[in-house]
């Protein structure tokens, strides 16, 4: 097994310090949530003291938000678990218990869990903000009675960045990617563990910046932030700025992670063959991040520059407003395949434990998965196809709708695994499967927005809407439900309510597809997108949406309580509920510290999912050879 | 622990029946919501509108074709949750099906690029490169009003959109502020308005009427733009090319 420093190391009992929870544990959090607040404040008041301005200025709020961030990492547990040992201080002891939960940690596991928390509570937040959309939309002017334009606007920007940067992108990667990752490839941990427990600790005061940031006069440009709006309409950009750029960062870091533990840790005999799907789908996202994420975060932070520092890259006179479109979509198109194809991954890991079938045409998949993010890289200018002259649009297009073709390498894999195989509808197969067929909606009504006549006239239009709300709510929030349902076990030891989650999977499915299928309709009407206020000719159709969506967001607190209870007293877990092949499965659930014993090392000796009658078992464990 | 087999050629044969009847109602249903399209009112809003409609068929029976596989298979091929028997149909690959798909994505594909991609796009070019004489209308976006001169016309500053209806109209779009969109729903094709910048857009409209008559035919900022950026409307008349001339000559100086 390969091995680093960190899982060389004895740690007592494999099983975690063992010690009961007490409120003293979250101390770290709380001391982080403090500093954090007080350095924001106290660094905003003294830059606008000196430059003699109020604190809700774009400047004080730029070095308030640094300060703050800087605060709220100390206060975690950084300075004591990682930076003080660089000053020549002693490093702190490895928590191993309960308590690693609540601070700064080298655990992937804990680092993953909060990960979920995070997600769950990003995506409680800005379904809110969803909500107050369809509210506003239920007539066609509620300026009167419900958000005015500008705070219309405001939530709509804050319910796109927080969707999109605080639960798509880390909802898979994050909550499930960074738990198996080292599990699925027999490793004990990361590669990078402490810069992986960093990651997580960016999440939260970029999206709390940003949930907050109406109080700082909010944002108006949508998540796009496209200048020179975004310099003329509020300091709430700031935020949006600052948070865009730190939750990219984050999710880097976790690319770096991803990367490099596939790269360097897996166990023997695991070739590039023989890595799990899901894993592909990881390195797929890794890999997008890596390349691509540097330059839009820059890109986003030349906007702020433009802002506060008086630069014109994109504003004045001489500026090029088009150039921010190129860099911003240079990642925001390929991060939707960080957002989707670790969802397909985990079709392909769930779908054959549940038919009892290998993956079909396995080498297919990964030819998929890793054609999309090759071409993905190419493709960003579909985007603002109104915007470019005429001679890009040939080119953008044609790349464009040859995405579709790896793209269709996932669905051949996926209905050759169901096809003759012997189906346990269980709850997370029923939400792939679901997943599956949204996502073809999703992929078919893009088709259109390659397409460069038909897009001329759905651009921006409620079409656009409905379909990415098909790819990413459809087939992302899906398949991450199907995820945490599947993996459940593993983490906690128990298992979810079988019935509320398959009851909740139909809720969502049905009043998913009333929501969105309807704005496709409303898009070749003629709706634009971000408008509160609406021609009253689109007024019964929106209504229908409307009140749709009510039943969908109401629907979200069955998996939020199943969660819950399941946690606290759902039936408890065999090793191996579902009959999966899979190398996580060989640890005991809900998984101990140390994931593997030690004295103990894997060998991969065939694929992970060969599911005949009496085939042989694809990991052999044996004695570790001492001082090799 | 023994495994089940199943008969896999009269299941695809059932699957067949599936596809069949569900392209019959599906296929249905697109046909009876193309007669229903929103207003057509332009050259190229009809390019738009082929392009579009050519689509949904396709993407319908695609949809038909690759869902009615998944459902059906979740029917057909279902297991107790408890049952352990695996089938002893273990196949991990089978040549034809996947030649098969991977054949057919890239036909379609490239047949889509063709049509109606570059097809759609050279007749948008073909006609922006054929007008002889367009009536060149000069319109400023500012946060978040469309104003409209007719330079020819010696007309400056109306706010509201007046063409006559059978000729190439040359937009020439330029933005005092932020970025807007100069979209007329029911003319089919949209543009971006950029600072610093200068763009055209070429439309011919071929339906007489007024944002009065059909709400398709307004003008409407099409890009977010700031609080009045909903607002940001204008109200557009096609009139015939004599009613347009006595319009002129009644707002010209």
């Amino acid at each position: 097994m390969a091995t680093t420093g960190v899982q060389g190391r004895a740690v007592e009992g494999t099983g975690g310090g063992g010690e009961p929870f007490a409120w003293s544990m979250v101390l770290p959090l709380v001391r982080a949530g403090f500093m954090g607040f007080t350095g924001y404040f106290a660094a905003a008041w003294i830059t606008a003291m000196i430059g003699h301005t109020v604190i809700v200025n774009p400047l004080p709020a730029t070095v308030g938000y640094v300060v703050g961030l800087l605060a709220w990492l100390a206060g975690s547990g950084i300075w004591d678990g990682w930076i003080r040992r660089a000053f020549g201080g002693a490093e702190a002891p490895a928590l191993t218990g309960v308590e690693r939960y609540f601070r700064f940690s080298s655990d992937p596991k804990a680092t993953a869990v909060r990960y979920v928390i995070f997600n769950v509570l990003a995506f409680f937040f800005a379904g809110l903000a969803a909500m107050a959309i369809r509210i506003e939309l239920l007539t066609p002017d509620s300026t009167k009675w419900w958000l005015s334009e500008v705070h219309y606007n405001q939530t709509f920007g804050i319910h796109g960045l927080m969707m999109l940067l605080a639960v798509a992108a880390s909802a898979i990667v994050g909550g499930m990617g960074y738990y198996l990752l080292p599990m699925m490839l027999g490793a004990r941990t990361v590669i990078f563990p402490r810069l992986l427990g960093l990651s997580w600790w960016l999440l939260p005061p970029a999206a709390v910046a940003v949930f907050m940031s109406p109080l700082i006069g909010g944002f108006q440009t949508g998540w796009w932030g496209y200048p020179p709006l975004a310099q003329n309409s509020g300091s709430g950009i700031v935020f949006y700025t600052l948070g865009a750029a730190t939750l990219l960062t984050s999710s880097l870091l976790g690319g770096i992670n991803i990367i490099g533990t596939i790269v360097y840790m897996r166990a023997k005999g695991m070739s590039l063959g023989r890595i799990p799907m899901f894993l592909w789908g990881l390195f797929a996202a890794g890999t997008i991040l890596i390349v691509e994420a540097p330059a839009t975060f820059t890109g986003t932070l030349m906007d702020l520059s433009d802002m506060i520092l008086g630069s014109h890259f994109y504003t004045g006179p001489t500026g090029h407003p088009l150039a921010y479109d190129d860099q911003f979509w240079w990642l925001f198109h390929p991060e939707v395949y960080v957002f989707v194809l670790p969802a397909f991954a985990l079709w392909l890991e769930i779908l054959p434990a549940a038919a009892q079938r290998p993956v079909f045409a396995r080498n297919w998949g990964i030819a998929g998965i890793l054609g999309i993010t090759m071409i993905g890289a190419m493709v960003g200018v579909h985007h603002y196809f109104t915007a470019v002259s005429d001679e890009r649009m040939p080119i953008f297009m044609t790349l464009t709708e040859t995405i579709s073709i790896p793209s269709g390498f996932v669905f051949l894999c996926a209905l050759g695994t169901l096809w003759g195989g012997r189906l346990r509808l269980t709850s997370p197969a029923l939400l792939c499967l679901m997943a599956m067929m949204n996502f073809l909606i999703g992929g078919l009504t893009g088709i259109f927005n390659a397409d460069v006549p038909a897009d001329l006239q759905l651009h921006n239009t409620y079409w656009v809407i409905g379909h990415f709300h098909y790819t990413i709510l459809g087939s992302v929030i899906f398949s991450w439900l199907a995820g945490l349902y599947w993996w459940f076990p593993k983490v906690t030891g128990r298992l979810v309510n079988e019935f509320w989650a398959k009851f909740h999977a139909w809720w969502f499915f049905i009043f998913f597809n009333m929501t969105f299928l309807p704005m496709f309709i409303l898009g070749i009407e003629g709706m634009n997108r971000r408008i509160a206020v609406y021609l009253p000719y689109l007024h019964p159709l929106n209504e229908f949406v409307s009140i749709s969506s009510f039943f969908l967001g109401a629907g979200f607190l069955i998996p939020a309580a199943n969660l819950f209870f399941s946690w606290r007293s759902g039936k408890k877990a065999p090793q191996n509920p579902w009959g999966s092949k899979s190398l996580e499965w060989h640890s005991p659930s809900p998984t101990p510290y140390i994931v593997f014993p030690e004295g103990s090392e894997v060998t991969v000796v065939g694929p992970n999912d060969n599911y005949a009658a009496g085939a042989p078992e694809p990991f052999v464990w044996a004695p570790t050879t001492a001082g090799k | 622990m023994s495994a089940k087999s199943e008969n896999l050629m009269k299941a695809f044969w059932e699957l067949v029946v599936v596809w069949v009847i569900g392209l019959v109602i599906a296929e249905w249903l697109v046909h009876v919501g193309i007669d229903h399209w929103p207003l057509i009112g332009s050259v190229q809003a009809q390019i738009t509108a082929d392009a579009t409609t050519y689509l949904v068929w396709q993407a319908v029976a695609i949809y038909v074709l690759v869902g009615g596989t998944i459902v059906y298979s979740a029917f057909r091929f279902r297991a107790r949750d408890n049952d352990n028997t695996p089938p002893t149909y273990q196949k991990r690959y089978w040549a034809p099906f996947v030649v098969f798909w991977l054949g057919m994505s890239i036909a379609i594909n490239l047949a889509n690029t063709i049509y109606p991609g570059m097809v759609g796009l050279e007749q948008l070019w073909a006609i922006q490169l054929n007008a002889k004489h367009p009536l060149v209308v000069d319109v400023t976006a500012q946060q978040w009003k469309w104003t409209f001169s007719y330079p020819k016309q010696g007309i400056t500053d109306v706010s509201q959109l007046v063409v006559p209806v059978g000729r190439t109209v040359e937009f020439v779009l330029r933005t005092k502020d932020v970025m807007h969109d100069f979209w007329v729903p029911a003319w089919g094709i949209k543009k971006d308005v950029i600072p610093n910048e200068i763009r055209h857009l070429y439309i011919t409209p071929t339906v007489l009427g007024s944002t009065k008559t059909n709400p398709m035919i307004r003008v409407q900022c099409s890009l977010i733009c700031g609080n009045g950026h909903p607002m940001m409307r204008a109200p557009v008349q096609v009139l015939t090319k004599a009613a347009f001339k006595t319009w002129v000559s009644n707002n010209s100086f």
